[in-house]
């Protein structure tokens, strides 16, 4: 018990003393925790929809006050030409044109058929699809209001209700997934390098001649790693409930335990790669494409699974990361509790056994 | 002057072939990268799990729900569980959304007058939710039309330009290209430089008679060709494997790569100078890479976020290029089109650049 201190109080020195990396560290979950809070938001607010009236009737300009009346629609920052529509979206001026032909005012008083123009930017599909929903939506709401009821269509309406985020903020969604990105590249890359370190610098023979056991370096070097990854995860809880104050609905014991079982994937993962290379260069590349890279990609993190092609489908069931997401976002969006997460946890614990396993034998043949 | 430049490149080049980890990482990692990140992101909202919870077991409500199954917008779950079983659902992550049918449906509907349905979602994936919400309203409009026979007097048509099917993947590579060409450039320089300085074979480099300016721009030429090697190679990749197309002038964008390359080569000389080992410079190189990615536009339009991350946006050169590749590749934007970004972008380049050559020019001098 003592010599595992010892070690992990040398790994403990060579941490602050590199205060460079430290700061980094810490400044990471921050950043990323405030960028994913304010600046990544896939819901679209508001759009910069460029109005050319051509009908020129009190009709037409009720119709554009009213759009820019919502929250939903920008008129454009600068004044733009309305003699070439489309150089407006290719010089990003705007999202869309809404050109009103002559003619709208008569169709409203009962006249023919009318159709309204809406030249749309594409390149962004999202945004595309948006602008096309609002457009339409905050039309016909138009008309419903305006139109005499003979000439509405009666019909189904929608009424709906959201359930855990009911104002639809963002940060809900991708605050508590950073928890799971952060707590892997902590854990996974910052072991990987340092075991990786001290057999680049030859001080891992020194170590091993030293009267401690391999499997007490091991434990003894992986402590203040798992320490500094809770932190960052307890930075970004912090963050989310008193900045985003995003509820936490669950336990935090439950989150707790998932915690450690995903920490100990992590670690098994980071020693795995460090036993097999040599170098930090190598180390840190081989940690960034088989923890990083897929854990933010191939999870739900950011990107509906669903959507991808069936063969990363099934790959993506093999990223420990997918299921601790399912799981910190019920524990703290829905309050779901162990009942729900039964599946995951088996998953969590199969993998950690798995990787754990393999993690020793190859400490043991490889580096001892 | 131009001599031991040439031969300081030569030098540069050398070393580079020798380290196959450095080339693997150079040549293949971009390419892996592009083809995971090409599958996997994908901002198209489609196939949302709805349940449906008909009381009303109608031909009209029937009617109504397979209307719903049109395109691949919702994955429709039928069943006469009851409706509490649905907490459940959502708790599990398998509902996503839930479709409440009430039983006068079709009774109000046939005497011609409004019927309301329920809808609940899960709101924790604040977009998919509105984008399915959304699709739902679209869809119930639709049906309505069809029932009564009757038109709006004044409907919208729309004609989307650039990508008329809407495909996330011809929108979603431009970014990725520039994201990895951000990435690449600041780490592999700055690690490059920073290793030799670990190495003290810096120390040696400035001991042999070339002039400080040779030695910078012998390092950073190496890097910017490789650089712009890549920038070939993954565009030749996202045109020919993903079939993204290309619209504007190919040389048009070379040209502003190698502007661009300006700032991403000068951000990683500037790392150099403020790091003494490998991991600092990599834990530098990434914390910036996170900030430019997020904050380029890349995944979501910069006019979405707050007026003061909007300000914060300004300072990243990254932004920029984005913007560039995109307009070229989907819009065929020329110069005139793009003149506020690349009138950026020179600014930006001009100065980090000269400050990160100042900088190691005091350190190495």
């Amino acid at each position: 018990m003592q010599r595992i201190r010892f070690i992990a109080l040398k790994e403990f020195y060579h941490i602050m003393r590199d205060m460079r990396s430290l700061t980094i560290i810490f400044l990471m979950p921050i950043m990323m925790t405030f960028l994913f809070g304010y600046a990544i938001d896939m819901d679209v607010n508001e759009v910069i929809l460029a109005v050319a009236d051509l009908d020129r009737t009190a009709d037409s300009r009720d119709l554009v006050e009213n759009l820019y009346a919502s929250t939903y629609f920008t008129p454009p920052d600068e004044q733009v030409d309305f003699k070439d529509p489309e150089q407006i979206l290719r010089s990003s001026k705007a999202y869309a044109v809404l050109i009103i032909k002559p003619g709208f005012s008569e169709a409203m008083k009962g006249g023919e058929d009318y159709q309204l123009g809406l030249l749309v930017d594409g390149s962004d599909n999202n945004l595309a699809a948006a602008v096309q929903n609002y457009t339409t939506a905050a039309v016909n709401r138009y008309l419903i209001n305006k139109l005499p009821p003979r000439m509405t269509v009666p019909g189904v309406r929608v009424s709906y209700r959201l359930m855990y985020n009911p104002d639809l903020e963002s940060p809900r969604f991708f605050v508590p997934g950073l928890v799971a990105i952060l707590l892997l590249m902590i854990s996974a890359l910052l072991t990987s390098i340092t075991i990786a370190r001290e057999r680049e610098t030859g001080t891992m023979e020194q170590l091993l001649t030293a009267p401690v056991k391999p499997v007490e370096i091991l434990i003894g070097k992986l402590m203040p790693y798992t320490l500094l990854a809770f932190l960052d995860g307890i930075i970004v809880l912090v963050f989310a409930r008193f900045v985003f104050s995003i509820p936490f609905a669950g336990s935090y014991l439950l989150l707790l335990g998932f915690g450690f079982l995903y920490v100990m994937t992590a670690l098994s993962i980071g020693i795995m790669i460090s036993s097999l290379v040599k170098t930090q260069q190598v180390a840190m590349m081989l940690a960034f494409v088989t923890t990083m890279l897929p854990s933010v990609m191939l999870t739900g993190f950011i990107f509906a699974i669903k959507n991808m092609p069936v063969a990363l489908q099934v790959i993506t069931n093999i990223v420990p990361a997918k299921f601790f997401l399912v799981v910190i976002r019920g524990i703290m969006l829905k309050g779901a509790g162990l009942d729900v997460l039964a599946m995951q946890g088996v998953y969590l614990l199969i993998f950690m056994v798995i990787l754990m396993f393999i993690a020793a034998k190859t400490f043991r043949t490889k580096v001892v | 002057m131009l001599r031991s430049l040439l031969g300081m490149i030569r030098k540069e080049f050398l070393q580079v072939s020798r380290d196959r980890n450095l080339l693997l990482i150079i040549f293949a990692m971009p390419l892996i990268q592009l083809l995971v990140l090409g599958y996997a992101i994908n901002t198209e909202v489609k196939l949302i799990d709805l349940d449906v919870y008909d009381f009303d077991r109608s031909a009209l409500s029937r009617e109504f729900i397979s209307s719903m199954r049109a395109g691949d917008y919702f994955v429709l779950h039928e069943g006469d569980e009851s409706l509490f079983a649905l907490a459940e659902r959502f708790e599990s992550g398998d509902g996503e959304m839930a479709l409440v049918i009430p039983n006068d449906f079709s009774r109000r509907l046939t005497l011609g007058r409004d019927v309301t349905l329920g809808l609940i979602a899960d709101g924790s994936n604040a977009n998919s939710a509105a984008v399915g919400l959304g699709y739902a309203a679209q869809m119930a409009r639709e049906f309505s039309q069809e029932v009564t026979g009757m038109k709006p007097p004044v409907e919208v048509r729309s004609q989307v330009l650039y990508n008329p099917e809407m495909e996330s993947i011809y929108f979603m590579i431009p970014g990725i290209i520039a994201t990895l060409l951000t990435m690449i450039t600041v780490m592999i320089t700055s690690m490059a430089i920073v290793r030799e300085k670990e190495n003290g074979t810096l120390e040696q480099l400035m001991v042999t008679p070339i002039s400080g300016a040779v030695l910078l721009l012998g390092k950073l030429i190496p890097f910017a060709i490789m650089g712009l090697f890549e920038m070939v190679i993954a565009l030749a990749f996202g045109v020919i494997w993903f079939g993204v197309p290309f619209a504007g002038s190919p040389l048009l964008l070379l040209a502003l790569t190698t502007l661009y390359l300006f700032t991403t080569l000068g951000i990683g000389l500037f790392f150099s100078t403020v790091t003494s080992t490998q991991q600092q410079a990599m834990f530098f190189a990434w914390f910036f890479s996170v900030f430019a990615i997020l904050t380029s536009g890349f995944f979501t339009p910069i006019a979405n976020m707050p007026h003061w991350v909007q300000y914060v946006t300004y300072l990243n050169p990254m932004r920029y290029f984005v913007s560039i590749v995109r307009g070229i590749m989907m819009k065929a934007s020329g110069v005139m089109d793009l003149q506020a970004d690349i009138i950026a972008l020179a600014v930006f380049g001009v100065v980090i650049f000269t400050i990160a050559a100042l900088r190691f020019h005091k350190r190495t001098a």
